[in-house]
């Protein structure tokens, strides 16, 4: 692959794991998380993520009515828990339906297309 | 919380409103201590200066507080935004040929006026110097104006997006305005507004652009120009007010209104230039200097110009509109 390739391939890469780590966010958030919880779950789950893209994208989610926060001063240090709301959920389950078929319609294409 | 951490958080949380910032301090707090104490959890060694040392490294992580602070907010991080650039390529490509021109003119005349031995080289300094001026204010005035409307209306399209109710959209909904009838009535808009400015001409008073010294306040046009030569300059003007109007009107540049708006602004250049070289059209008082022959040419040739540039612009949008 040439520079240019490389160069094209990365912004790609970028655009792609911006919609993804969204989505992947709410797929987590079923169970509450905090964020090094959550940026922990997404890298073990193979979705690399920045944690100062990650921190602010929580907040952004929880405007949009998509994630509900609190602040739990229980434990050791207070941390601040994101669960997915009612519509946060319909979301999700509405990404994941686009993601499969995404999928499938790639899949679908790249056979086609391979000689 | 260390002191460099504080450090850090207060560089994220300045720039942000303020109800918002205790609540992403203590966040970004507990964020930083999670992420601390998950390395140093992996690490047998937790003497001060290693906790200091991880402790700078996910700072380092989380990278400069300024571009954190930047996706913390949500406000647009742009002066002139998408929606709002091709206005003011479009205010630029018009709004400062047209400035530049008028300044070259106003000050070659001025300073013909009222020196009575001007150098070519005083003249060129002058006039370049006050050009590159007014064309600097008119950039920032344009830049400001579009800017500060593009900030009001907040992103523009992002914002009517969220305001519309999703899933609602229609046909009916389709702005059938597309952006070709548009420019050709903001053109068709700005071409009456120069109509109206070039038709008050004969009666603006020199006082106007602070050279009422030269002749009394009186007007910039001689008072015993023969009333037919106003009445043919007024008669021209309302030939290319009217072409203005039917293209505002019908918003489309047909090839025969183009055509026949580019003959009119012909034959009124030809007018202006007989007038020009068979009588004194300026008052006497500003051109009694020994330069008054070299003024008479130098509005001559502006007119010229401004004439040519504007078939020019006609053609080359004619043409990109056929593509």
């Amino acid at each position: 692959m040439n520079e240019e390739a490389v160069k094209a391939l990365a912004t790609h890469e970028q655009e792609l794991r911006r919609g993804t780590v969204v989505f992947a966010s709410l797929v987590a958030c079923r169970r509450p998380q905090y964020g090094y919880s959550l940026l922990t779950t997404l890298t073990e789950a193979g979705i690399a993520t920045e944690a100062n893209t990650l921190y602010p994208l929580l907040r952004r989610l929880e405007k949009q009515g998509l994630l509900t926060s609190v602040w739990n001063t229980e434990q050791a240090r207070p941390r601040k828990y994101y669960t997915l709301t009612d519509s946060g959920a319909e979301v999700a389950a509405a990404l994941h339906s686009h993601w499969l078929e995404l999928d499938s319609s790639i899949t679908k294409l790249w056979k086609d297309g391979t000689p | 919380m260390s002191a460099l951490t504080e450090i850090y958080v207060n560089n994220v949380t300045r720039h942000l409103p303020e109800e918002s910032r205790p609540d992403i301090a203590a966040e970004i707090t507990a964020t930083i201590d999670d992420m601390v104490y998950a390395r140093l959890g992996e690490d047998a060694d937790s003497s001060p200066d290693h906790t200091a040392t991880v402790e700078r490294e996910v700072l380092e992580e989380l990278g400069d507080p300024v571009a954190l602070s930047r996706e913390y907010s949500n406000s647009p991080q742009h002066f002139i935004g998408p929606k709002s650039y091709p206005l003011f390529l479009w205010s630029l490509r018009w709004i400062l040929p047209a400035v530049g021109l008028l300044a070259i003119l106003t000050n070659v005349v001025v300073t013909l006026a009222t020196s009575p031995d001007v150098q070519i080289g005083e003249l060129i300094g002058k006039t370049v110097g006050s050009t590159v001026t007014a064309l600097l204010t008119a950039f920032a005035v344009i830049t400001i104006i579009i800017g500060l409307g593009d900030r009001s209306s907040d992103g523009g399209a992002a914002e009517t997006m969220r305001k519309r109710k999703s899933g609602t959209w229609t046909i009916d909904d389709l702005d059938r305005r597309d952006s070709h009838s548009r420019q050709i009535r903001a053109e068709a808009g700005l071409g009456l507004v120069f109509i109206v400015a070039l038709a008050a001409i004969p009666f603006i008073p020199t006082t106007l652009l602070y050279v009422g010294h030269l002749n009394n306040g009186e007007t910039f046009i001689n008072p015993d120009l023969g009333v037919g030569w106003l009445v043919g300059y007024w008669a021209f003007l309302a030939l290319m007010a009217a072409v203005e109007i039917i293209k505002f009107t019908t918003a489309s540049a047909k090839p025969a209104v183009a055509l026949i708006g580019g003959i009119v602004d012909v034959a009124m250049a030809v007018f202006l230039t007989i007038a020009l070289l068979t009588q004194p059209v300026l008052h006497l008082e500003l051109t009694n200097t020994a330069n008054a022959d070299i003024q008479q040419i130098i509005t001559v040739i502006a007119i010229w110009t401004i004439v040519i540039w504007d078939q020019v612009s006609t053609w080359r949008i004619y043409r990109r509109n056929r593509r």
